[in-house]
């Protein structure tokens, strides 16, 4: 019996209006990732990678066609209900980290839990488990002003897990770091997917990055033009 | 505690924290703010300390009789027949009597005088009051601060504790050349604050003799046995004589004044006041878009983490609401510094300069307050719906 995908999208459209010009980005963009897939997504500028990230996100919507991810179809949920299940199933992390600068580490961390019926003690406790399985351990109290670009990363990563979710969406993570820092957060996206069984779609445009995930997927002009797999 | 206020709670402190970012802004908005309470507590102070003094000065135990078909010692005129017949009235007429069983009664007119001032009072005219040494008892709340009562039948004159310390030759001891004769102060009295401490009370005799209003009375002051003794007196004034006489209640009389002027400010403030509300009300909009738009990283941020449209929207009416109170405490305190207590004077009645003092108390405080207030919750309202409508994906691109 085949494994039903955690996320499938089936002949999506979405375009953009700018005035009185609408811009097509998807016509039939079809999209089937299993549950625990690592799947790179690369492509040129304008090829639709986030306009695809933002609708996985249930940031956006298409405009026709069915986007599932688990059992909840996004395309058929009002803006509310997709905000609740951002809290609920997904993590995200952003290319500039989006950490709130006069949060300090573990308060950053923490943000997604305040979502969630917990008690404080239950929420350090979880962010106490996530800083130390980035590597962070000991920085809690730090401000991102103290940090380098892959601290703050790696506590961007922290956010997006801390409330176990399914489902890790990466906008281009590695986009701001150098080449150690990139490699250390790949590491850790990799680890997460291994070991967590964590499904993580991350837009990049680097090669390199994109190395790590299981399999890449090239958008082209709102179609995927090309998949390659891991060796 | 639940999600929707730890979310709110956190907003909140972002907006907060962010603060510094925007100082100059923000600042302008509590100024502006502040600068309107301010100038409404001003107009209300002055409304305010008005009314008191003129509403400290009336007596409901003291019936002010006016002849002349008005209801203002201005114009009135009592024959001097219609006094005798008054006085000559035996029996119960509501109006309390000496040991000799006379009428507590005081004659009385007022004189206009053109008296020249220290403390910016160029010049100013004061009500000379002529009265009979009776009338200081009649009144409630009047005591002889430093000298003594004029002397009936003499040039002296008695001055209130306000006049005192803002016109020259007002001390005890000097010659004050009011009309065409000189007087002689002996005493200087104290009124509560109220109206009589801006005039110069002398023998009515004298007054008339130096004014030449030989025979004229304009207002004749009887003491109530009660406050609702003034029925009684009318009833009496009614067969007594065929002139017809009005009695009210000096506390009426002077409720009536005060009422017609304070009104008049209040007219004045209220519009200027609410002019520049509309005016900080676009200034504080136009704050809170900016710290709205300052603030756009953070809001998408968190709103793509899962957080609902309610926060940032109750977050940014918090920080408009909060700008606003600190305005309004800001101009409070400032109309208090400046306008409680202050001096200010105005022609009241009689065609007179009438003294009175600014009062910023806590009615004054609470509506100039109130209004601050609303500039922030009507300012902040359309900037807190902004918030809500930011774009997320405005987060997955920005530089943080």
């Amino acid at each position: 019996m085949t494994q039903e995908p955690f996320i499938t999208l089936a002949g999506v459209r979405k375009g953009y209006r700018t005035g009185s010009d609408a811009i097509p980005i998807f016509t039939a963009l079809d999209l089937a990732i299993p549950r625990g897939d690592f799947v790179a997504i690369m492509g040129p500028s304008g090829s639709g990678k986030s306009t695809l990230l933002n609708m996985l996100a249930g940031i956006d919507v298409p405009d026709a066609g069915s986007l599932k991810v688990g059992n909840y179809r996004l395309d058929q949920m009002g803006e509310t209900a997709r905000s609740s299940w951002r809290a609920h199933n997904m993590g995200i992390v952003f290319q500039f980290y989006n950490l709130l600068p006069m949060l300090n580490a573990a308060e950053n961390v923490e943000l997604p839990l305040l979502l969630k019926p917990l008690s404080a003690g239950e929420r350090r406790s979880r962010v106490a488990k996530v800083l130390d399985l980035v590597g962070l351990s000991g920085r809690e109290k730090q401000y991102p002003s103290m940090m380098s670009g892959g601290q703050q990363q790696r506590v961007g990563i922290a956010r997006a897990i801390v409330s176990d979710p399914k489902l890790l969406l990466c906008d281009e993570p590695t986009g701001d770091l150098d080449r150690k820092s990139a490699d250390e957060v790949l590491e850790i996206l990799a680890l997460l997917n291994r070991t967590l069984e964590k499904t993580i779609v991350m837009v990049t445009h680097d090669p390199q990055a994109a190395r790590s995930a299981k399999r890449t997927l090239h958008l082209d002009k709102g179609l995927f033009v090309e998949e390659k797999r891991a060796a | 505690m639940s999600t929707q206020i730890k979310q709110t709670l956190v907003m909140t402190r972002v907006n907060f924290s962010t603060l510094p970012r925007r100082v100059a802004i923000s600042l302008s908005m509590v100024l502006s703010i502040a600068l309107v309470v301010a100038v409404l507590a001003g107009f209300l102070a002055m409304a305010n300390g008005f009314e008191k003094a003129l509403s400290s000065a009336g007596s409901p135990l003291v019936a002010v009789v006016l002849g002349g078909g008005t209801n203002q010692e201005t114009g009135s005129d009592i024959p001097a027949d219609a006094i005798r017949s008054i006085q000559s009235l035996n029996g119960d007429i509501g109006v309390a009597r000496d040991g000799s069983g006379n009428l507590l009664a005081s004659r009385e007119l007022v004189a206009p005088v053109e008296v020249v001032g220290t403390q910016g009072l160029s010049s100013a005219t004061l009500a000379f009051r002529g009265m009979d040494v009776s009338g200081l008892a009649i009144r409630d709340g009047i005591k002889i601060a430093a000298g003594r009562l004029f002397a009936p039948g003499t040039r002296e004159i008695v001055v209130g504790a306000r006049l005192a310390t803002d016109f020259p030759g007002f001390g005890i001891g000097d010659t004050v050349r009011l009309g065409t004769v000189d007087w002689k102060v002996v005493g200087h009295f104290a009124a509560n604050g109220s109206a009589f401490e801006s005039e110069i009370w002398g023998d009515v005799d004298a007054v008339r003799a130096a004014f030449n209003r030989q025979g004229q009375v304009q207002s004749l002051r009887l003491r109530l046995i009660e406050p609702s003794s003034i029925a009684v007196l009318r009833a009496s004034l009614a067969t007594v004589t065929p002139t017809p006489l009005v009695a009210v209640s000096e506390a009426d009389l002077y409720a009536a004044q005060s009422g017609r002027t304070a009104n008049l400010i209040r007219l004045f403030g209220w519009p200027l006041a609410l002019l520049m509300a509309i005016g900080a009300t676009a200034g504080a909009l136009n704050t809170m878009m900016s710290s709205v738009s300052d603030r756009t990283i953070e809001i998408a941020t968190v709103r793509a983490l899962g957080f609902g449209r309610l926060s940032a929207c109750l977050a940014t009416w918090f920080e408009a609401v909060a700008l606003a109170v600190a305005g309004a405490i800001l101009g409070v305190i400032a109309s208090w510094l400046i306008f409680n207590g202050w001096q200010a004077s105005t022609v009241g009645a009689n065609e007179a300069s009438m003294g009175f003092r600014l009062s910023v108390d806590r009615d004054v405080m609470l509506t100039a307050g109130l209004l601050g207030l609303a500039i922030g919750v009507i300012g902040g309202a359309l900037p807190a719906i902004a918030a809500t409508r930011l774009p997320l994906m405005v987060a997955l691109r920005a530089r943080g």
